[in-house]
């Protein structure tokens, strides 16, 4: 007897020490901050943003702390899925990019240290892990990351600070041509873009000119479809980018120069124009749209319906390229 | 009177052991010379995972997994108070990637094979009679290796892994306590020491049920808790190296068995995690078909 009830007492403490002392409950780390990277993933806003850092293979850098900051620390302005679908972007189209091109493209938007929007201020500047430092304006009492808008602000985490932002910022880390120029070779998409463009401003002879690394452009850079549509209004079929040297050439050299702001509104981003007729390098005046939801509608004198940005802000080394979906033409 | 305990017992007997998240050791020995061997079926469903400091909707890249096994389970009786345990799954988890996010990444929603081999040995080393039952007290050790040549370290790719190439070496304390009426509760607690970067954890299960000369039933709750040397997913020293992550649970599931011709008995099951860390909030099924000897 003596045996039975040692037995039942140990059985006893047995059982309450497995249910006591082994039951999993989140109480533990519920409160911990999470990582940048499980932010992004348990955000249903950063979907986009989680299959590119997972493709861009940077999820893992930003699961763990900046081993290249003492602090440990990085600052990440997350695009949301909205702002990949400005540009088409979604997990299942990503794959339009070149792995290196999105995966530069996600390093431009994370910095070394906890940068808290106590310290963003109008005209401020912070540099990037890809290289090109992005710039800060204060735009009517509205914070902007270059051109994109910074809709919240210090989201801690367990490795740095996050704040949203309603654009993806793009860096080509080159000049203007070259920047058209990777966008032609399929170096940024798979399919090659800009490709006309890149024809005409070959044929215009103004790629030296765009090269220049003193220069502070702002460039509006007609698609593809654009200069296909042009031709077909012209009555002309363009079919290929060489078409384009059936016009004259000093028409096309005229026409692009409309295309380039090189003194008042150089180098500006999307937050930093105003609705307004601006004098660009050609003869002709460009006039620009009310700035409405990030962007602003571009028209030149022969125009009759503004063009829109199709890919706004892309940061140059010495300028800033919108590309828009029609070529701006003078009055012919 | 000892027709019904042979029924009693012999259900008793033929314990239905199939997911993954359920001890393999039951605090029940086979008598010598009996045994058992149980050919059984599970599908499992996550769309949901637990990671640090929450669970979150959506398994990355996957979406949802749902993992479907195939097991073979044996128990012999070497003596009355002591026994072997063999069990042996194969294994095959798919995802519901896009074709597009597939491409993107050259993964693929699929990763099957034979999991991992155990072999657990226990011995009774005491029991005592009760006015309305009995007490026994076991003591178990197994190991668990893989024999198949699937993968673990395909970066992301295997969060669909079927498992993480370790091999466990593992301990287990069991108390069992049956009353004459059939009721019974069984605790166990152990520890398993793994390779491969896995950490170690602490396992524990507690199982009470009714064992009648027609049918069996049980529920239980079952835990493991993994050293702090594992990794969050996410989390600071994740490297996509998925065994080495950090591997708690809390699980729930209960067991039924009918003995339906001879030696014969069906069993179903269903199981449910309650918490977790760093694994998929996965619910599913469980069937199988046991013979005893």
């Amino acid at each position: 007897m003596k045996n039975l009830y040692k037995y039942t007492g140990i059985a006893l403490a047995f059982l309450g020490t497995v249910l006591t002392t082994s039951c999993e409950t989140d109480s533990a780390y519920e409160d911990e901050p999470a990582s940048i990277a499980a932010i992004a993933v348990a955000n249903p806003a950063f979907t986009t943003l989680e299959a590119a850092a997972v493709l861009g293979d940077v999820a893992v850098t930003l699961s763990n702390s900046n081993a290249g900051d003492p602090s440990g620390d990085f600052t990440v302005f997350a695009p949301t899925d909205d702002a990949f679908a400005r540009l088409g972007l979604e997990e299942t189209t990503l794959g339009v990019l070149q792995q290196p091109f999105l995966k530069n493209t996600l390093l431009y938007h994370v910095s070394n240290g906890n940068l808290l929007s106590s310290s963003i201020n109008d005209g401020g500047t912070a540099s990037s892990l890809l290289g090109p430092t992005r710039r800060f304006i204060n735009r009517d009492g509205t914070l902007y990351i270059n051109g994109s808008e910074i809709l919240a602000t210090d989201i801690s985490a367990s490795n740095g600070t996050v704040h949203v932002i309603d654009k993806v910022m793009i860096a080509s880390g080159a000049n203007v041509v070259e920047t058209a120029l990777a966008l032609q070779s399929a170096s940024v998409f798979k399919n090659p873009r800009l490709t006309y463009l890149v024809e005409a401003v070959v044929y215009a002879e103004l790629a030296e000119a765009l090269s220049n690394p003193a220069a502070s452009f702002t460039v509006f850079a007609p698609t593809d479809q654009a200069f296909i549509n042009l031709g077909t209004a012209l009555g002309l079929t363009f079919t290929q980018p060489s078409d384009i040297r059936q016009l004259d050439k000093d028409l096309v050299t005229a026409v692009l120069l409309n295309h380039v702001f090189a003194d008042v509104s150089a180098g500006k981003f999307t937050s930093e124009l105003n609705a307004g007729t601006y004098d660009a390098l050609g003869s002709d005046d460009i006039t620009l749209g009310a700035f409405t939801d990030g962007v602003l509608s571009v028209s030149g004198s022969g125009n009759a319906a503004p063009a829109n940005m199709v890919i706004p802000d892309v940061q140059t080394t010495n300028g800033i390229v919108h590309v828009i979906d029609q070529v701006l033409l003078p009055n012919l | 009177m000892n027709l019904n305990l042979r029924l009693l017992a012999g259900a008793l007997l033929m314990l239905p052991v199939t997911m993954l998240a359920q001890s393999p050791v039951s605090g029940f020995m086979k008598a010598k010379g009996e045994g058992s061997i149980t050919a059984s079926f599970s599908s499992e469903k996550y769309d949901e995972v637990f990671l640090v400091p929450q669970k979150v909707d959506g398994v990355p890249v996957f979406n949802e997994v749902q993992t479907t096994s195939y097991s073979l389970y044996a128990e012999y009786g070497i003596s009355d108070n002591f026994n072997l345990v063999f069990n042996l799954p194969y294994i095959k988890s798919e995802g519901e990637a896009t074709p597009e996010t597939l491409d993107n990444l050259g993964y693929e929603n699929e990763r099957k094979g034979v999991q991992d081999v155990s072999l657990y040995a226990k011995y009774r080393f005491a029991s005592t009679a009760t006015p309305k039952g009995m007490i026994n007290f076991i003591a178990a050790a197994g190991i668990e290796t893989p024999l198949g040549d699937y993968r673990a370290d395909e970066g992301l790719q295997s969060i669909i892994a079927i498992g993480n190439r370790s091999t466990d070496i593992t301990g287990l304390a069991i108390a069992n306590y049956k009353h004459n009426n059939g009721i019974f509760a069984t605790g166990q607690i152990g520890y398993s020491l793994r390779s491969n970067s896995v950490p170690n954890a602490l396992l524990s299960e507690l199982k009470l049920g009714y064992a009648a000369s027609k049918f069996y039933l049980d529920a239980y709750i079952a835990n493991q808790l993994s050293d702090d040397s594992g990794v969050d997913i996410l989390g600071e020293g994740f490297n996509g190296f998925f065994p080495a992550t950090r591997v708690n649970y809390t699980r729930i599931g209960f067991n039924a068995y009918v003995p339906v011709y001879k030696g014969i008995g069906v069993s179903g099951g269903y199981a449910n995690y309650i918490e977790g860390r760093n694994l998929g909030d996965a619910d599913g099924f469980n069937w199988g078909i046991t013979y005893s000897f």
